[in-house]
């Protein structure tokens, strides 16, 4: 296990649409501070944001986790939601549960997921019914790719 | 430690100021600290929004300007003049608006509207140019507000690569304007005086031109600066004044719209297109845009002052009055071009829309390199955060504690500048 260099949790909020995609940006001014490669600042912060609104729409109260090591940052998305059914399924292009209401907000075109997987160089998600959902990724620097 | 030197934009009277902190805290870039009881700019981080001299009621921060003083009769002067200007006279025709300044003393009065449609049409080649190719990045941002340019290079550098890059229509006017003045007056003595009136300070260079070549200078004179004798020479002009100007672009009124949000992509011929204006708005959808959003926009109009520039710190005119006015007017006439598309091509062909700085210019020009923090010293700044367990008092001078315990890692502040530190030793 290579040594964690840099560790912060950001709160995020059930339902709170308001400051939906607020841990996000910190997380992403955090990386840019510390004028991390640009190239994975910008898939990580397009993770970030996928699976933060992810938990304010589907989620319980959940946690954004950034963790930094020597050539990669690792994200972290966890809630206590009700968990998903068949993760399978939750990782098709445009399958979604959202409801009528999110859709009109322009949210739930299933493409959130297949998105975070996309842009991560290392992408693994768990989840159980009733228990909660958490999605890891990893990213490494783009010069070392 | 800090540098301090004094800004192209606001500067700050000390003897007004009343230490109530809001300048500081209202800082965009966080440029302002409070120390030895006045606001001190670190110059470089100031991008010219002038949200400081909008907060400080004392009326101890001022804009840089440059004053008509210098207007001298002698010289060939020529007023540049953007629509927005028009907005301030409700109900005057804009050539009768270019007739007052020729009479205030400028030999010259031309109008930018020719050159903004032009711009129009280069910005949506360029989007139609692009649209199916998959690397450009989407959307694209408007260059227009210098102020969002700066912001850009500072806050959101990945994002430069999304700037149009097509010249600023101001620069394609001053190249055109000194191309025609040089067919005209065979050997000056003196370079062309050029005056670009603006509603805000983003062109300010105090007492000197912004822009400078061997045949012209540029300044900047703010719309309040000359507002009032602009209005009283409106009231002399004749009913009938002759056309005196070789610069004859057939000015309408259709062009008024260029002062209000949305002016730019109203008439914006492509798919899809957003109007942002005023800078919370504008900063926070930079942040999405950052974060992946938006991509299926093909076109962002930005305008740092709510409600585009007709809320600019220097007009004159309530800005709900001009936007009012303007959408009436647009409403009666409707928006018409007079620039045809050959016209359009003819000047692409010659070049004059090539831009001369790179990407990387301009982060140079307009960006602020701060040294990028270490791991270590991210660390140290959580530390501190999570001792001061702070309420954002900006009693210590700086606008947050986030920003304050930035400023002590970096050795430029001291710990003991804050009350509750200083209130927990003491136990």
């Amino acid at each position: 296990m290579p040594d964690i260099l840099f560790e912060k949790s950001f709160q995020i909020n059930k339902k709170d649409f308001v400051h939906a995609g607020e841990a996000s940006i910190s997380a992403k001014n955090l990386l840019k501070s510390l004028q991390m490669d640009a190239g994975m600042i910008r898939r990580a912060s397009i993770c970030a944001y996928e699976g933060e609104m992810n938990v304010v729409m589907h989620g319980g109260e959940g946690h954004l986790a950034l963790a930094i090591e020597k050539n990669r940052i690792i994200l972290e998305i966890s809630d206590n939601g009700p968990g998903i059914a068949d993760t399978e399924m939750a990782m098709k292009k445009g399958f979604s549960t959202a409801s009528d209401k999110f859709r009109e907000l322009g949210f739930g075109a299933g493409m959130g997921l297949p998105n975070m997987k996309k842009n991560a160089d290392e992408f693994e998600l768990s989840s159980r019914l009733g228990e909660g959902t958490r999605v890891r990724m990893a990213f490494f620097t783009d010069a070392a790719v | 430690m800090e540098k301090v030197s004094p800004s192209r934009y606001v500067h700050f009277e000390k003897d007004r100021c009343t230490a109530c902190y809001d300048c500081v805290r209202i800082c965009p870039t966080r440029a302002l600290r409070f120390r030895d009881q006045a606001p001190r700019l670190r110059a470089g981080q100031c991008i010219g929004c002038g949200e400081c001299i909008r907060v400080c009621s004392a009326g101890a921060v001022r804009a840089a300007t440059c004053k008509p003083e210098h207007l001298d009769r002698d010289q060939i002067s020529v007023a540049l003049v953007s629509p927005v200007l028009y907005s301030q006279f409700p109900g005057v025709h804009p050539e009768t608006v270019l007739q007052a300044l020729r009479q205030m003393g400028f030999r010259h009065a031309v109008d930018m509207s020719y050159f903004l449609e032009m711009f129009q049409f280069a910005t949506e080649d360029y989007i139609r140019r692009n649209r199916k190719k998959e690397e450009s990045p989407w959307p694209i941002i408007s260059p227009v507000c210098p102020v969002i340019v700066r912001l850009i290079a500072y806050k959101f550098p990945n994002l430069l690569a999304n700037i149009l890059p097509v010249v600023r229509p101001l620069t394609v006017m001053i190249r055109e304007v000194v191309r025609l003045l040089n067919e005209k007056y065979d050997n000056p003595e003196q370079p062309f005086h050029l005056y670009y009136i603006v509603p805000c300070l983003t062109k300010m260079e105090p007492g000197g031109p912004f822009l400078k070549d061997s045949s012209y200078e540029v300044r900047a004179l703010g719309f309040n600066d000359i507002f009032g004798d602009l209005r009283r020479e409106i009231c002399k002009v004749p009913w009938n004044a002759p056309l005196p100007d070789f610069f004859d672009y057939e000015t309408t009124v259709s062009s008024l719209i260029w002062g209000s949000s949305g002016g730019e992509t109203a008439d914006l011929k492509i798919e899809d297109s957003l109007a942002v204006s005023g800078l919370k708005e504008c900063m926070s959808y930079l942040e999405k845009i950052e974060m992946g959003l938006f991509r299926e926009m093909e076109y962002i109009e930005f305008r740092t002052c709510t409600e585009g520039c007709v809320g600019g710190i220097l007009t004159a005119t309530d800005r709900y009055l001009a936007k009012r006015d303007i959408q009436q007017t647009i409403l009666q006439g409707g928006i018409e071009r007079r620039v045809t598309r050959s016209e359009f091509l003819r000047f692409y062909q010659e070049g004059r829309f090539a831009q001369k700085n790179s990407l990387s210019d301009m982060r140079r020009i307009f960006g602020v390199y701060e040294k990028a923090l270490s791991l270590e010293k991210m660390a140290e700044i959580y530390r501190l955060l999570n001792h001061i367990n702070g309420k954002n008092c900006a009693a210590c001078g700086a606008p947050d504690c986030r920003t304050f315990a930035e400023d002590v890692v970096r050795g430029e502040a001291c710990a003991e500048d804050c009350l509750e530190l200083r209130a927990r030793e003491k136990k």
